[in-house]
């Protein structure tokens, strides 16, 4: 890896480990995060998700290899990174007897790039109580002050780990909204883990996949959607289907006249082709993110 | 007024590919004439809610295929089209939906003859 191409990555791990007691939460991970980009980290529970950017953060120490956030070792961020760092944690840990203008105040301090016009505006937009205490705000209160802490400083970098999970859709279009508005302002390079797929869905352009600590995906979003589909072939004359054999198979169920296949394959005239060459007509469906999401876990088993 | 968009995030139709799709249909249609300027990629991004980096792709495909032109270095515009050309473009717009309707007429085993028989009686039927 050259220097210039390290110094464009806003995120950048080479070969790197995390271990906890023994068990591998990732496993040589090697992944470059482009700048300007929205990308979605998705994984099952427990695929390393929260780890990963942990280590990016410097929260967690790697036990080999490096990670590089804004071209600097993550056990070794200081100031000029950390200022334009943004970290939303899943259970951020607050100074639980503040009032959230309190804690906005206080957390302003660090920063010498601190927002406050941007800070008033999305107090309001989110609708966040700031008088109230942190300690009596509910989960999805918190949500939106470990927001409003992760971006009033206009980061370069923004890491979100499950930031919206209870959030009600209202809230959670407004939060979508915001980090949209960064991206436009500010080019943030933007990495938000979450479980709600459709959300998430909307603003991300780029996706990294993670099983059980390693990378199985990392495209664009788009030629993601392009390569999965779901085949329905029917015989025209109602005649019994044959067993189907193709790389880009993926699953098929199968009744006695109407075959369901799903598959991943870029070629643009697949689906005709396929048809024209076993005699039969099929019809092309796109799957959204959360019928992909399955089907590249099982896939990548596969292969292994 | 920046043209009408509406994004399905759930059909699992790239976003890009969507704009573009609907962004050819009212031109075909005439519901966005030769010369109507777009809106710039930043406030369409805001408009629908949309990254950015997908507007700009749609845009720049867009242009790529002749339907928008940039004029004065920066804004995109609806070219002017041939009228031979506009009738191309719309027919190709038809003929994608007839492929589907003529895969579902195989699969339903539908004969050519009353398949055409009844796109005529859908045709009479929804004319106003």
């Amino acid at each position: 890896m050259t220097s210039t191409t390290t110094a464009t990555a806003p995120l950048l791990f080479e070969n790197l480990t995390k271990n906890y007691a023994g068990q591998v939460a990732l496993n040589a991970i090697n992944l470059k995060i482009p700048a300007g980009h929205v990308v979605g980290l998705l994984g099952r529970n427990g695929a390393g998700k929260t780890t990963l950017l942990q280590v990016a953060a410097g929260l967690v120490l790697p036990t080999a290899g490096t990670c590089r956030t804004l071209g600097q070792r993550s056990d070794l961020l200081d100031s000029p990174e950390l200022t334009r760092l943004g970290f939303v944690m899943q259970e951020a840990k607050f100074i639980e007897w503040m009032t959230v203008a309190q804690h906005l105040e206080f957390t302003a301090s660090y920063y010498p790039n601190w927002d406050r016009d941007l800070q008033q505006r999305l107090t309001g937009i989110l609708e966040v109580p700031v008088k109230r205490k942190i300690a009596e705000l509910s989960t999805g209160d918190r949500q939106k002050v470990g927001i409003l802490l992760g971006v009033c400083h206009r980061p370069a970098l923004l890491l979100l780990d499950e930031p919206m999970s209870a959030l009600d859709p209202i809230v959670r279009a407004r939060m979508l909204d915001v980090i949209l508005e960064r991206l436009r302002d500010d080019g943030c390079t933007v990495v938000i883990s979450s479980h709600l797929l459709s959300d998430v869905e909307k603003i991300v352009d780029w996706i990294v996949a993670l099983e059980a600590g390693r990378v199985v995906e990392n495209c664009a979003l788009d030629e993601l959607q392009e390569s999965f589909a779901e085949w329905t072939v029917t015989a025209p004359d109602g005649s019994p289907l044959p067993a189907f054999t193709a790389p880009f198979i993926l699953t098929q169920q199968r009744s006695e006249r109407l075959v369901r296949l799903t598959v991943r394959t870029s070629e643009p005239d697949a689906v005709e082709n396929f048809a024209a060459s076993h005699g039969v007509t099929a019809q092309s469906r796109r799957l959204s993110l959360d019928e992909i999401f399955p089907l590249l876990l099982a896939a990548k088993k596969e292969v292994r | 007024m920046p043209p009408l968009l509406i994004i399905d995030h759930h059909n699992g139709i790239p976003a890009y590919r969507q704009i573009m799709d609907q962004l050819k249909l009212q031109i075909a249609t005439g519901v966005l004439p030769a010369g109507t300027e777009m809106p710039s990629t930043r406030s369409l991004s805001t408009e629908i809610s949309l990254n950015p980096m997908t507007i700009s792709k749609a845009y720049s495909l867009l242009e790529h295929d002749g339907v928008l032109e940039r004029r004065r270095g920066q804004t995109l515009v609806v070219r002017e089209r041939s009228s031979s050309e506009a009738e191309t473009n719309k027919q190709a717009h038809l003929r994608k939906h007839l492929t589907e309707a003529a895969t579902m007429a195989h699969q339903l085993g539908i004969s050519h003859a009353q398949a055409l028989k009844l796109f005529r009686e859908t045709l009479d039927s929804s004319t106003p």
